[in-house]
């Protein structure tokens, strides 16, 4: 039994008058690579149902911190905890929707959305019914019985996104998942995603090169810099939601971008 | 890729206009060189002779397909099942990829030989010959299909909680469908000539391939070319029949939505 923990706050998530109770901790931890550092004293509350952005400079170790959190990769030191348990170097504790899309060609829109129960148990009608509401909710749902093959890229990630919710975690890392868009379909993606999330209440963290998009999505945002990897600040994005594509050009949006860019570019 | 391209621009008419250009060929090569039927027959002789001698070349046409079929369909599950366990265990392909390179370097015909002394003048050694001739590129082609496996797509399947099996069954075995019919097409046009090779060595049941020596010895010319006729059906209609397999078995390559029994429907009943 692991003991039970004082229920810490994470970060006061803007617009809510109580603070939600930490759904995640990212414990002090340290990763190496023989003798390259890539995350050195990483330690980060997340907060129940909240968005998350990790913004950093190309080989700041983003994805690195996300191999440790979802247990693909063991750190060098510190530890996981979720809802109070540790579940360092524990696979399949949350949802992780890596950088490529990865697709099984052979299997349709649904076969790839309902992989997780296939994998697990073997899809039932009911995963696979579930399966069809969902894409058929956002946007999917004349393409169920497609091929990835013959789907654009905006609609690969869509997929890749709803395998991901579809496994059923709590908390999904999304690592750069609308990385391979242009500018306008990542625009609708990203409101798609924020209604996704909003549906479903889900904790979401969300790595991102765009500062742009990372202001837009999160409720707060955690810069990173490279050699070593480290949290160089976290911003909270005091932006009412919904949030209209109008707050992109507010005072407030630009302000905090400027701070941004000073840490990424100084 | 052009045989794909080939089939979806109408497989039936491209077969019928390339078999029309070779017998034109045929026939052309045959006035030009204005060398007698017993050396070069023309096609008409050819299909004469096969007509005419159709009681006896069918019987063994269906003993040489006999020999092709059963030895294809071996190896066929030898090279799958060898290529599989390869890759699965690390020690099994090192061990075993040296032994399969130098069997095949060996010339089948120097196998023919011993394989009839071991094995006598029954269907023994040609399906044994056939089978070596099919597994090789079977095994070739599988084991790339498993090593294309994205590594990330199989980290993926771990965190979603996939066992060993179910990861194996869903992310690896359709990975390797594609070039299983790679090596399957490839094998399909050189099993006739193992089966062709096995009756050439010895054999007790008369097939084409014995047909065409005595043939050959007596001078009748014609009644090689209208075996080669046979042989080339035979080889011809086996890559045809694999690749139709493959069509159906893929659908994925050739289709941008599932086959009609394999999609889902509203209607379908939740329970
Ligand atoms: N398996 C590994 N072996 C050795 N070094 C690694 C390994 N994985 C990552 N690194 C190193 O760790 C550092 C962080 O890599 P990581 O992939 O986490 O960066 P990133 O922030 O995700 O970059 P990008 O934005 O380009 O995806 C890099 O210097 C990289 O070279
Ligand atoms: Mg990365």
């Amino acid at each position: 039994m692991p003991e039970t923990q004082e229920p810490r706050t994470a970060a006061e998530p803007p617009g809510s008058g109580t603070p939600a109770p930490t759904k995640l901790s990212i414990e002090k931890l340290n990763v190496s690579f023989g003798s390259v550092t890539a995350l050195s004293d990483v330690s980060l509350d997340i907060a129940d149902g909240e968005f998350v952005c990790i913004l950093g400079a190309s080989g700041c170790g983003k994805s690195t911190l996300f191999n440790v959190v979802s247990g693909l990769l063991k750190a060098t030191s510190g530890k996981i905890v979720l809802d109070g348990q540790d579940v360092s170097s524990r696979p399949g504790q949350v949802g992780y929707m890596l950088q490529k899309d990865l697709m099984l060609p052979w299997r349709t829109v649904l076969g790839n959305i309902t992989l997780a129960a296939s994998l697990t148990r073997g899809a039932t009608a009911q995963d696979r019914a579930e399966a069809a509401e969902l894409a058929s909710r956002y946007g999917l749902g004349d393409f169920l019985n497609h091929y990835p093959h013959a789907l654009s890229g905006g609609m690969r990630q869509r997929v890749a996104m709803m395998r991901t919710i579809a496994a059923g975690r709590q908390v999904m890392l999304l690592d750069e998942p609308f990385g391979a868009l242009d500018a306008q379909t990542r625009l609708g993606m990203q409101q798609w995603l924020l209604q996704l999330w909003r549906d479903l209440k889900r904790t979401i963290l969300f790595v991102t090169h765009d500062v742009d998009e990372a202001i837009y999505l999160a409720d707060r945002i955690v810069v990173m810099t490279p050699r070593p990897g480290r949290i160089a600040e976290i911003l909270t994005v005091d932006l009412p939601r919904p949030r209209p594509l109008e707050v992109l050009t507010t005072d407030t949006f630009v302000g905090l971008k400027r701070q941004i860019m000073q840490h990424l570019y100084h | 890729m052009n045989i794909r391209f080939g089939a979806a621009a109408g497989p039936f008419m491209i077969w019928v206009v390339a078999m029309v250009l070779i017998l034109v060929a045929w026939q052309v090569l045959v006035w030009v060189s204005g060398l007698p039927p017993y050396v070069i027959p023309p096609p008409a002789l050819a299909f004469q002779t096969l007509f005419d001698n159709w009681p006896r070349l069918s019987v063994l046409t269906g003993q040489t397909l006999y020999e092709t079929a059963i030895g294809y369909v071996l190896g066929a599950l030898i090279g799958f099942l060898l290529a599989l366990a390869m890759g699965q265990i690390r020690v099994v392909q090192r061990l075993v990829m040296p032994a399969l390179i130098i069997s095949q370097a060996v010339p089948i015909v120097a196998i023919a030989a011993p394989l009839v002394i071991i094995f006598g003048f029954g269907i023994t050694p040609k399906l044994i010959i056939v089978a070596w001739i099919v597994f090789f590129p079977v095994v070739v082609n599988v084991l790339d299909g498993l090593a294309s496996v994205d590594r990330d797509m199989l980290n993926l399947a771990r965190l979603m909680g996939g066992g060993g099996l179910r990861t194996f069954a869903i992310v690896k075995l359709p990975a390797c469908i594609g070039p299983l019919f790679s090596g399957l097409k490839i094998g399909a046009t050189y099993a006739v000539t193992g089966a062709v090779i096995g009756e050439w060595t010895a054999s007790s049941k008369q097939g084409l391939g014995t047909y065409l020596l005595t043939a050959n010895a007596q001078m009748n010319t014609a009644g090689v070319y209208a075996a080669m006729l046979l042989l080339t059906v035979i080889g011809v209609g086996s890559f045809l029949l694999v690749f139709g397999l493959e069509v159906l078995m893929t659908p994925w390559r050739s289709r941008s939505t599932a086959p009609a029994w394999a999609q889902w429907k509203p209607s379908q009943p939740t329970s």
